[in-house]
């Protein structure tokens, strides 16, 4: 049964489908915002489909095993993510505690996934996109747990995610109150980092390294690491949902209000990359250990007092 | 009939000696009949728990003993004394340290841990203290190298300098409670003198661990140690060591008050940021790890710093973890060190092919210690911060600066170990490098470390059924709360889709990829000249504005309290010296200020 929950729902197949929509919801906004017509709906599973079909061609000078293993790694964690968030929707009772802080690290793994790929790949600018994938990872994880600490302080001190999201049911959402909204303005920065989209495509950044770690990926397997990245465009918003808005309930129009939820969150999210140029990494760098640091910081505390 | 608690002190104690006096030759098997002795015996010792040994006017009281704490210690310690004897042969062969007193020192080493986490009287476990100090400075002596001396010398003086606030300590004990038995009598805080006695104590115990900031030894010693020194001594037994004194200090020695408390998980937690920002900024392999081998004490010492069953078992959970992977660590620097001949990151690239099982052992020990789940390092990591909340929800208002500086620090280990990762197994070797057709090391070097790898897997996905049901919990007692999470479930999820996925991907379509040069600019570039090595990745943090202020004094050595004394006594010398000028009427006046002070200080 649990090998059902990974694989088809709410884990990997839900979370890869949803995914897939998300991206073609990303690119007809930004379509939309740049005044073009913008894909048909099937677009990014023809893409998908398109690239598992071409050639799978490795560098000469790489580490092979490291570099063809990779991307299942990030996919593997990604949908491990998608098991354990849809639990908490799903089947409430098969949360554990501590889930919240579970699911904190296997986040990381997709971008470790990314590193590791870049690393074995043996070339240098796919080496330097992935020590700046590195860095983003330092940079945002420091505001990050922060601003993630205030909906556990409002939900009195509990990092069961299932929890979090009946404390909100009950006493409204976190990012109703002052100190929830500073958080979710920060969380919601790390997000876009978190997904390389500008103005945080470091890693990538098409001018300068082409596209980073993954320069050297073709075929099948860019393909994993696109629905990787397709899958997170989904379950990020959904973290972040939970954590601030109250999660979803699968009840008649709850479900279609937390949809909706997911969605908004999303286009604000495209909204941002469409009208952000790139930053260079020490601003990053600067941005996530100052501001928003100080802005998590200051939520935190306005959490203590209640606000 | 000698008390079976003697055997793990004298076997290694005796077969020490008798290195010594058999011939050279001799030395490795000796060495490993003896550990291999000695591990059997604390097995055997570990199903009898528990123990204890009196005697004389001491009959009504235990002089050793042995509980499901020291226990688990006894088998670890064991086991990683079979595994350095393994190791070293090989590592050190046709090295000038490679010397009959090596391995006595190592069994020695063995005997005093034993001795130590034996010891239910203080002064007992002072004498065993002292001697692995000692025997600490000897191993490192024994490197031929020239910068070993002086590290040694600051080892010793460090570890010996809070050896005497651990006397200190004791005498204060001794004057509150007129006991220096361990565990008769709970000393709670408040008064100044209980304090004393409980931060002296404590410093010894972080000294030896390697916490801030006594910890500016380890980095010193990594350079000119040999790995499995390293490995052994500072990486697993001296955590073992040090902070079991800790967790007897904290549980049975005193009662920790909030200050107590707080002053121990600031140290935890500014040990845990600092070690790890100067291990970022490190080239040379050795001291990298080093600093992370200071650095993950911080989360031991937040662990016990909390003061609840969950950050015992955290704490000491992560004290068994790190002995793990740390050692490992170390052990696959040695294979790299060896084969390829440097320590320094930028002489690295490109191992990974040609040393598949280093490569292997080293990917999964770095993920381990940057708390990567499911493997054991995020396991115990995972309880000190369950530990941290429980203590948010009693009302202390700090434990989000403890909880986030500890998750902040394993994101920093992580990019530590991912540089580390590229420099030496990913990337491009250089040419010299490239030339040389490095190979695997041999199987003695190999398999130790493989095998701490593997135990970082066990322990992490069978953490519940393994680690804390035998060792952990019967040593702190039940942890609430319960419906813990079972990695073992999705690690097994992680495994079978992996290999579905790999079928399914098709293994064919894997096999059969193609391979093809590197183009940049669409060129094929010389890819040795324009390699990044990964000592630079993290200039960025290092030139970040404040930031770039701290390395800089720490760099100056503004922050090595062991400089700072030296400082001192050197600045108070050159005072003295001054005065002895060899002119005797200057000689005679200073009798005369000399008298007249005293007759003052007589009349008055």
């Amino acid at each position: 049964m649990d090998i059902f929950y990974f694989l088809i729902f709410p884990g990997f197949l839900f979370a890869a489908l949803v995914g897939l929509v998300f991206t073609w919801v990303d690119r007809k906004v930004t379509a939309r915002l740049q005044w073009r017509v913008g894909p048909p709906f099937l677009q990014p599973f023809y893409d998908f489909g398109k690239l598992l079909s071409k050639e799978i061609t490795v560098p000469k000078q790489g580490e092979r095993i490291s570099f063809l293993l990779a991307p299942f790694l990030g996919l593997l964690a990604t949908a491990l993510v998608a098991t354990i968030l849809g639990f908490s929707i799903v089947f409430p009772a098969r949360g554990f505690i501590g889930d919240l802080i579970v699911v904190l690290y296997l986040l990381i793994i997709p971008s470790l996934a990314i590193i590791i790929g870049g690393f074995a790949a043996a070339n240098p600018l796919s080496s330097i996109g992935a020590s700046r994938e590195m860095k983003m990872i330092m940079a945002y994880e420091l505001p990050f747990i922060l601003a993630i600490l205030v909906p556990v302080i409002k939900s009195d001190y509990s990092v069961n995610i299932n929890l979090i999201m009946l404390s909100q049911q009950q006493h409204g959402a976190t990012a109703g109150s002052l100190s929830g909204f500073i958080a979710f303005i920060v969380c919601l920065l790390v997000v876009q980092a978190k997904l390389a989209l500008p103005p945080f495509d470091i890693p990538e950044a098409e001018t300068e390294l082409m596209a980073g770690p993954c320069i050297e990926y073709s075929g099948g397997l860019l393909a994993l690491f696109k629905l990787t990245r397709a899958m997170l465009l989904f379950l990020l918003p959904l973290f972040l949902v939970i954590l601030f808005f109250g999660g979803i309930s699968v009840s008649g129009w709850h479900l279609l209000a937390g949809i909706l939820k997911i969605v908004l969150v999303l286009v604000i999210i495209v909204i941002i990359k469409n009208t952000n140029p790139r930053l260079r990494i020490d601003q990053a760098l600067r941005f996530f250990w100052v501001n928003c640091t100080l802005l998590s910081i200051l939520a935190i505390l306005l959490a203590y007092l209640g606000l | 009939m000698i008390n079976p608690l003697f055997y793990p002190i004298l076997v290694p104690f005796i077969f020490g000696l008798m290195i010594l006096w058999l011939p050279a030759r001799w030395k490795e098997t000796t060495a490993l009949v003896a550990s291999g002795l000695n591990l059997v015996i604390c097995l055997a010792l570990f199903t009898w728990l528990p123990l204890s040994f009196g005697c004389g006017s001491w009959s009504n009281q235990n002089l050793l003993t042995l509980d499901s704490l020291s226990g688990f210690i006894l088998i670890f310690q064991a086991i990683f004394g079979v595994l350095a004897v393994v190791y070293s042969p090989a590592c050190l062969a046709g090295k000038k340290g490679h010397t009959k007193e090596y391995y006595t020192y190592l069994l020695w080493t063995l005997a005093a841990t034993a001795g130590a986490i034996f010891a239910a009287h203080l002064l007992l476990l002072l004498v065993f203290w002292n001697i692995l100090g000692i025997l600490l400075y000897l191993l490192v002596n024994l490197s031929p190298e020239e910068a070993a001396a002086a590290s040694a010398k600051k080892t010793l003086i460090i570890i010996g300098g809070t050896d005497s606030l651990f006397i200190l300590g004791l005498a204060v004990i001794f004057s509150l409670t007129g006991t220096l038995a361990l565990g008769g009598g709970h000393i709670p805080l408040g008064t100044g003198l209980a304090y004393l006695a409980f931060f002296s104590l404590v410093s010894a115990a972080l000294a030896k661990a390697g916490a801030f900031p006594f910890h500016t030894w380890l980095p010193e010693i990594a350079g000119p140690t040999a790995a499995p020194v390293l490995a052994f001594l500072p990486a697993s037994l001296d955590k073992l060591v040090g902070i079991y004194f800790l967790f007897r200090i904290c549980r049975d020695i005193f009662v920790p008050d909030f200050l107590g408390q707080t002053v121990l998980l600031a140290i935890g937690a500014a040990t845990i940021i600092f070690a790890v920002m100067m291990a970022l900024v490190q080239h040379n392999f050795k001291k990298l790890l080093a600093y992370h081998a200071v650095s993950q004490v911080g989360y031991m010492v937040l662990g016990i710093g909390i003061g609840t069953p969950l950050g015992f078992a955290g704490g000491l959970f992560h004290m068994l973890n790190n002995a793990i992977y740390k050692q490992g660590l170390f052990l696959v620097g040695g294979n790299v060190e060896k084969e390829a001949g440097s320590a320094e990151i930028d002489d690295l690239g490109g191992l990974g092919r040609r040393m598949r099982w280093s490569f292997f052992a080293f990917l999964i020990l770095s993920l381990a210690i940057s708390g990567i789940p499911p493997l054991n390092g995020f396991y115990s990591k995972w309880l000190v911060y369950l530990g941290l909340l429980e203590m948010g929800r009693s009302g202390h208002s700090l434990w989000v600066v403890w909880i986030a500086a500890a998750m902040f620090g394993s994101a920093l280990t992580l990019a530590s170990f991912m540089k580390l990762t590229h420099a030496i197994f990913l990337g491009i070797p250089n040419k010299a490098l490239d030339r040389k057709k490095v190979r695997e090391a041999p199987p003695s070097m190999v398999i130790p470390a493989v095998f701490l790898a593997l135990l970082c897997v066990l322990f992490g996905v069978l953490a519940q059924q393994l680690p804390l049901r035998f060792f952990i919990l019967p040593a702190v007692g039940s942890i609430q709360p319960a419906g813990l999470w079972l990695p073992g479930r999705a690690a097994f999820l992680i495994v079978v889709t992996l290999v579905l996925g790999v079928l399914i991907f098709g293994l064919g379509r894997l096999k059969k990829v193609r391979l093809t040069p590197t183009y940049i600019g669409g060129e094929e570039p010389d890819l040795a000249d324009h390699r990044p090595t990964g000592s630079a990745f993290y200039e960025t943090v290092r030139e970040m504005g404040f930031i770039s202020t701290i390395y800089r004094l720490a760099e100056e050595k503004l922050f090595d309290l062991y400089e700072l004394g030296k400082e001192f006594t050197l600045t108070i010398s050159a005072g003295l010296r001054k005065m002895h000028s060899g002119i005797l009427p200057n000689y005679l006046s200073w009798v005369l200020v000399g008298l007249v002070i005293l007759l003052w200080v007589l009349a008055v």
